[in-house]
């Protein structure tokens, strides 16, 4: 009976061991380890975060992709699957092939297939997502539920940056029957498979919440709330614990170490640039625009009007972080020597007052400045005070004008202004940037394209790379791209100011500047990876 | 009177619906102007007929008598809903601020004059007048780093915590707790002049004959400084709270700016900025017919408070 009764006990003891040991096994992974997250910036509205209803600019885009998915994406090291396990090129075919994710819901509950892929697509052509250009797409087709591909009308290098991993993927039982996208607003509009469900957008308060979506196919997001919140004053925002991430001006960062943040610093994708109307004169002749390189200092601008918060530019458009950076580069240091030599060479001379004439006509240029947004932040600029002192140091008369950014644009849009300084991101991200911001045709609405058309071999160039889906090949075809338009001179770009974000390490999350920036090169360090992945 | 203020709301609608349209650019240039995107030819011809909308004045005038004020271009929604999301900010910042500068002000600009020669009346005089001069943005900037970042005893921006979950009496002290930054930086703007014109009215009246007659009969001091001096003294500063208030929806643009607090200044700076002109049009002439309205209620005020203006326009 004592046997009896000690092997029961023993049973017992065995069995009630046994299920401590595998209540005490960890689960699967959950990561909702803080209950929320807040993001601050200075404007705080950036549209509603659906395809057809953000503002186009990146911070709108960036609050759009907590909810709707990409095909890939890319985190700090490069392209990372997304909804697509894995991807290739198919020359034969001359198509992208992926292989899609198994078992991804919507966040309404419904599964999502290769049909959603295809719908997008075919939609995207129909109603123009103006981030995603499809032009080069011919269609897509879905030979099963976890495979898409995505036929090319030509070669199209930058597919990848621009269509895979920018392109949100629409839901098509939802979208299917929506006629005019941007009217489109009932809460559906919203519903992707992203890591996010957006609850709400305060239009007055500029502040946006969203809540974790827990069937999230790569697991549930680190954060169960995600806020945005608009602060005038990041350095206050972030010291005060009203947010864990900012972007900072890069003077406040050693204040914001000393209070335990984590500073962090993008590689240099953005530049201001000289915008030169060359399409009159004196600016049509390749050497007066060369006297004008020579003639601005580029580090006197960042330490006078940045407080050397800044590294100068390449005059061949690319950043030297870009892998397709040419080093080889033609470069005009500072020399106003040479610019007055070959301002003197053009045939102008000095009249009574000390400046250059020629005709009877004194040298004398507009230029325009204003304030400009940097990564959805107001940058403050004293860049054309400096450049005017520098033009008029090699005896250039100038006219200064500040005027705001709209009204700038306005006019270098209407080709209505002799010099403008202007500014664009984009340079870390895919080389198609050049064809962007150089070639006349394709770039009707931007005002920071040159628009220069001088130059065949150029034009020829900035089209036939991204054509050419042999990386070698294009990135040589790069290179030549850059020594041209250095030697042709249309815009002069002038440098890459610093940009900074900080966050609070306490909250356990890691932020950080995304490889080639977000989507087609967005510089903000709020990539949703840094929710998912530890 | 109702015929003049007919004919000047109407021209106030025909302002506000043409002066936005001078600005230079459109939503189109400034949304895509800089922007990561670049738009083909015919991507930007679609996109300028979507959002440019030209009424002539005939139907803009039929619509907004159907109380339609049209769609923001930027966010795809109704102008009045935007309107009405700002404006009780507006109110809530603008009127208490207006409202205790106003009381501030009066009582001890009264008190002030009443103690006139006294040092206490030299020293408020002297720092009322220093206070006057010093900008919106100077104190503002100053309270912030104070009490936001160095004490940390005040939120630095916003209008209450985003989406705090907390219940309705702690939302309203988490709201309470936001205002009082913005708002002591208002009142340090409006306080000082307040003071300043009660004082000086108040020192009129004080000599004024049925002032030495009210003190004749023996009436309590109080009594003599508010019942008989400070209500006559009240015209100017009701006139001063009157257009200040109509000035509400840009007054408060700045501490906006620097607090991050919502409100219609915001709006209207931001829609300005986009080139969204429902939106500008909408605020411009809201605040117009605002101010049109607060005169015309000035009018009427004037009456109740002195009755002399009542009998003056019988003659």
């Amino acid at each position: 009976m004592d046997k009896a009764r000690l092997c029961f006990k023993r049973t017992w003891v065995t069995a009630l061991v046994f299920v401590l040991c595998f209540l005490a096994m960890p689960g699967p992974p959950s990561r909702a380890q803080v209950h929320e997250i807040r993001i601050a910036d200075s404007k705080g509205d950036w549209g509603y975060p659906n395809p057809y209803r953000h503002y186009p600019r990146g911070p709108g885009y960036v609050r759009m992709s907590w909810v709707f998915e990409t095909l890939v994406w890319k985190n700090d090291r490069g392209y990372i699957p997304a909804l697509a396990k894995s991807w290739a090129y198919d020359p034969d075919r001359r198509a992208f092939v992926f292989d899609l994710q198994e078992g991804v819901r919507w966040q309404d509950g419904q599964p999502f297939t290769a049909d959603d892929v295809v719908f997008t697509v075919n939609y995207f052509k129909k109603h123009p997502y103006k981030w995603v250009p499809t032009d080069a797409v011919a269609a897509a087709e879905a030979p099963d539920p976890t495979k898409v591909i995505i036929r090319l009308s030509r070669p199209y290098a930058p597919f990848l940056a621009y269509v895979g991993g920018t392109m949100p993927i629409i839901p098509s039982h939802i979208w299917e029957s929506v006629a005019d996208p941007r009217k489109f607003d009932v809460p559906e509009a919203f519903v992707g498979c992203g890591p996010y469900r957006f609850v709400d957008f305060d239009k007055a308060k500029g502040t946006y919440l969203y809540e974790a979506f827990e069937g999230y196919y790569q697991g549930p997001p680190k954060a169960k709330r995600l806020i945005y919140v608009k602060a005038g004053k990041p350095l206050i925002a972030l010291s005060t614990g009203a947010a864990d991430l900012a972007n900072i001006q890069p003077e406040m960062a050693g204040v914001l170490e000393k209070k335990g943040m984590v500073t962090l610093k993008n590689a240099r994708g953005w530049n201001k640039k000289l915008m030169i109307n060359h399409r009159i004169e004196p600016f049509t002749h390749k050497a007066f625009r060369k006297a004008l390189a020579y003639a601005i200092n580029q580090q006197e601008i960042i330490d006078k009007a940045h407080q050397g918060f800044a590294a100068p530019a390449s005059f061949g458009l690319l950043s030297p972080d870009h892998e397709y950076y040419n080093p080889n580069t033609p470069n005009y240091p500072y020399d106003p020597a040479k610019a007055r030599q070959i301002l003197e060479s053009l045939g102008y001379t000095k009249d009574p007052s000390g400046f250059y004439a020629k005709g009877g006509m004194p040298l004398q240029v507009e230029l325009l400045a204003s304030n400009i947004t940097v990564a959805g932040e107001a940058m403050p600029d004293r860049d054309g005070e400096v450049i005017k002192r520098q033009l008029e140091a090699v005896d250039i008369q100038v006219d200064l004008v500040n005027l705001e950014q709209t009204t700038t644009d306005v006019r270098i849009r209407n080709w209505n202004f002799q010099l403008a300084v202007s500014g664009h991101g984009g340079l870390l991200g895919d080389a198609m940037v050049m064809e962007r911001m150089i070639e006349p045709g394709s770039t009707s609405g931007s005002v920071n394209s040159a628009r220069y058309d001088a130059n065949e071999e150029l034009l020829e160039l900035l089209k036939a790379q991204i054509q050419e889906m042999d990386p070698e090949k294009r990135k040589s075809m790069v290179y030549r791209c850059q020594e041209i338009y250095a030697d042709e001179l249309p815009a002069i770009s002038l440098y890459y100011p610093d940009s900074m974000a900080a966050y609070n390490p306490g909250k356990g999350i890691r932020w950080y500047y995304t490889k080639g920036d977000i989507a087609l090169g967005i510089p903000i360090a709020q990539n949703k990876m840094s929710l998912i992945q530890d | 009177m109702v015929v003049t203020f007919c004919l000047a709301a109407l021209a106030m609608i025909y302002l506000s619906y043409a002066l936005p349209r001078l600005l230079p650019g459109d939503f189109v240039t400034a949304m895509y102007g800089s922007s990561q995107v670049t738009l083909s030819a015919e991507e930007e011809a679609e996109l300028r007929a979507y959002y440019t909308q030209e009424p002539g004045f005939g139907s803009y005038l039929l619509k907004l008598g159907n109380l339609d004020w049209g769609y923001s271009y930027a966010f795809l929604r109704p102008v009045a809903e935007l309107f009405f999301e700002a404006l009780p900010w507006s109110l809530l910042l603008l009127g208490s601020a207006h409202i205790l500068s106003m009381l501030i002000g009066f009582v001890t600009g009264v008190e002030a004059a009443w103690r006139r020669g006294r040092l206490v009346e030299k020293g408020m005089v002297g720092g009322m007048t220093v206070l006057e001069g010093i900008p919106e943005i100077s104190t503002g900037v100053l309270l912030l780093l104070i009490f936001a970042l160095h004490f940390s005893w005040f939120p630095a921006a916003g209008a209450e915590t985003a989406y705090a979950q907390v219940s309705f009496m702690g939302r309203l002290a988490n709201i309470g707790h936001h205002l009082v930054l913005p708002l002591a930086t208002l009142i340090l703007a409006y306080f000082p002049g307040n003071f300043l014109l009660t004082r000086n009215s108040m020192m009129m009246v004080i000599k004024a004959h049925y002032m030495t007659t009210a003190t004749a009969k023996g009436l309590p001091p109080r009594r003599i400084r508010y019942a008989h001096g400070a209500r006559n003294a009240l015209l100017p500063l009701v006139t001063r709270f009157g257009l200040r208030f109509a000035f509400m929806i840009t007054g408060a643009l700045v501490v906006e700016r620097i607090y991050a607090y919502p409100g219609l200044g915001t709006l209207l700076f931001n829609a300005i900025q986009a080139r969204d002109l429902p939106v500008i049009q909408g605020v411009v002439l809201m605040s117009s017919l605002m101010v049109l309205a607060i005169i015309l209620s000035l009018e009427l005020v004037y009456r109740f408070i002195d009755p002399r203006i009542e009998d003056a326009s019988s003659f």
